[in-house]
């Protein structure tokens, strides 16, 4: 008789129950849509702190999962030939794969510390240890954070270009948005820094997936072929002037009214990134324009 | 459902939705906390349903690009929407899982994407697109994940029933015996 009492009093709380958690999701929804741009989230911070080991450790045992079937595949390839040189040619092949990936890997940190000498800013370089876990947005997990120096929209790079901002840091992890996300912008130029005008800006955009991004408002006047390369101009106070941002794969010009329409492959491989640097790059202050303008009317006079 | 077997089954959805894209990406389709979600929403577990549902959905939220809530928001709402059809309709039939398990996935979806667009965060992928993967995904895994879930618990809670009514027979019979 207490049990059914106790099922009918939860089922008449279950709606109240259902309005409160659902008014504490909107509420902290709407806080966090508030101060997207700005301040991160203390709630992500400490998810992130917790989840950052577990994430650590899920990217060890992921390389090494891959290897096992890697080796089971290579051994299932050879189940052909004679015993002897299933076991010579599995050896080697793992050997192979070793010398490979540790190869790809030096080439990768060689590129990244070839940038770090060629942009003259230093950097923290971080392997990457989660992606979202939602299906909706491009977000990764560095296991570098704020012990490391790192702090909220600092440029996140790879050898081949810009990867995007920090945007959560957490002690030991960093959470960091891909320039392919709507929300991610960059000031960039057609072509190289200084010698072109073909100012704009790049962003992603939904429908082309994390392989594309556009770029917006190059006046269409300015010449812009397939395969020029588009760089950073360090005028969105986020990224330094002079990163490389990709190439321009497809172009739909515009007219003396009408901007061009821009589609770029980004330089850094977005969907394999294993190891990135993040720049310690604070952008020049700018000054406050009623400082600098004699014209406007000063606070306090 | 146990609290505790409750907290296990939470943490290992939640850590499997957070880990496993690394893995291998397209399993980040699969949405192990909803499949929990679903599972605990037919047991007529309200009050545990949608917490869950708010626990699971902020810690994602909290670990993805996503505004903070939004998956909560979603979660919270399919959980109570299951939980009030399993009230009304017998959903026992394992084979009814898998259209609730899709329902709950579409709707989940929805919920999601309106709430992002509600506060001009539009999502970063085209959402029709997404929304198939996903309903194909977390209702083709969720099902099997469903049957395990079921299997566990179901097993053992029969195992304790069939002990504890072996108990009362022997009881009865030991005082049958003293009363004689």
């Amino acid at each position: 008789m207490a049990s059914v009492r106790t099922q009918k009093e939860i089922r008449q709380r279950a709606p109240l129950w259902l309005v409160a958690l659902l008014l504490l999701n909107f509420i902290v929804m709407a806080v966090d849509a508030r101060d997207a741009d700005g301040q991160q989230q203390i709630f992500r911070i400490w998810t992130q702190t917790f989840a950052s080991p577990l994430q650590n450790a899920s990217s060890k045992a992921s390389g090494a999962t891959t290897g096992f079937f890697q080796q089971i595949w290579n051994f299932r390839s050879a189940a052909q030939e004679n015993e002897q040189l299933k076991q010579r040619v599995s050896a080697l092949e793992t050997e192979l794969n070793n010398a490979r990936q540790a190869e790809a890997e030096n080439a990768r940190l060689k590129s990244l510390l070839s940038l770090n000498e060629q942009i003259q800013i230093n950097s923290v370089p971080a392997r990457v240890i989660a992606r979202d876990p939602s299906v909706w947005f491009n977000t990764i997990t560095i296991n570098r954070g704020s012990t490391s120096g790192i702090a909220v929209n600092m440029p996140v790079v790879t050898g081949g270009g810009i990867v995007g901002r920090v945007i959560t840091v957490s002690p030991f992890a960093a959470q960091v948005m891909l320039i392919t996300d709507e929300k991610a912008g960059a000031g960039a130029v057609v072509g190289q820094l200084g010698q072109s005008g073909a100012l704009g800006s790049v962003r992603g955009r939904a429908d082309l997936g994390v392989g594309i991004i556009e770029m917006r408002y190059v006046s269409g006047l300015e010449k812009v072929e397939v395969n020029d390369t588009v760089m950073t101009t360090g005028q969105d106070g986020i990224y330094p002037p002079g990163l490389n941002v990709g190439r321009v794969v497809d172009v739909k010009n515009g007219t003396a009214t009408q901007a061009h329409q821009i589609l770029i492959q980004p330089g850094a491989q977005l969907d394999h990134l294993e190891e990135v640097a993040v720049l310690l790059y604070r952008p020049p202050q700018r000054s406050a324009p009623q400082e600098t303008l004699p014209n406007v009317e000063k606070p306090g006079k | 459902m146990p609290p505790l077997k409750l907290a296990a089954i939470l943490i290992i959805s939640i850590a499997l939705q957070l880990t496993l894209r690394m893995v291998w990406p397209p399993l980040v389709y699969i949405d192990f906390p909803l499949v929990v979600i679903v599972y605990i929403a037919l047991q007529r577990e309200a009050w545990q349903a949608l917490v869950v549902a708010t626990l699971a959905g902020l810690i994602v939220d909290a670990q993805s690009g996503a505004l903070i809530g939004a998956g909560g928001f979603s979660k919270t709402l399919t959980a109570y929407v299951i939980y009030f059809a399993a009230t009304k309709v017998n959903l026992e039939n394992p084979l009814l899982r898998i259209p609730v398990l899709a329902a709950a996935t579409v709707l989940d979806s929805l919920i999601f994407v309106l709430s992002h667009r509600l506060f001009g965060y539009p999502p970063t992928v085209p959402v029709v697109q997404t929304i198939s993967y996903k309903l194909i995904a977390t209702t083709v895994v969720g099902t099997l994940v469903l049957y395990l879930i079921d299997s566990i618990i179901a097993e053992r809670s029969s195992q304790r029933r069939q002990f504890a009514t072996r108990r009362r027979v022997a009881r009865r019979s030991t005082g049958s015996l003293r009363r004689r």
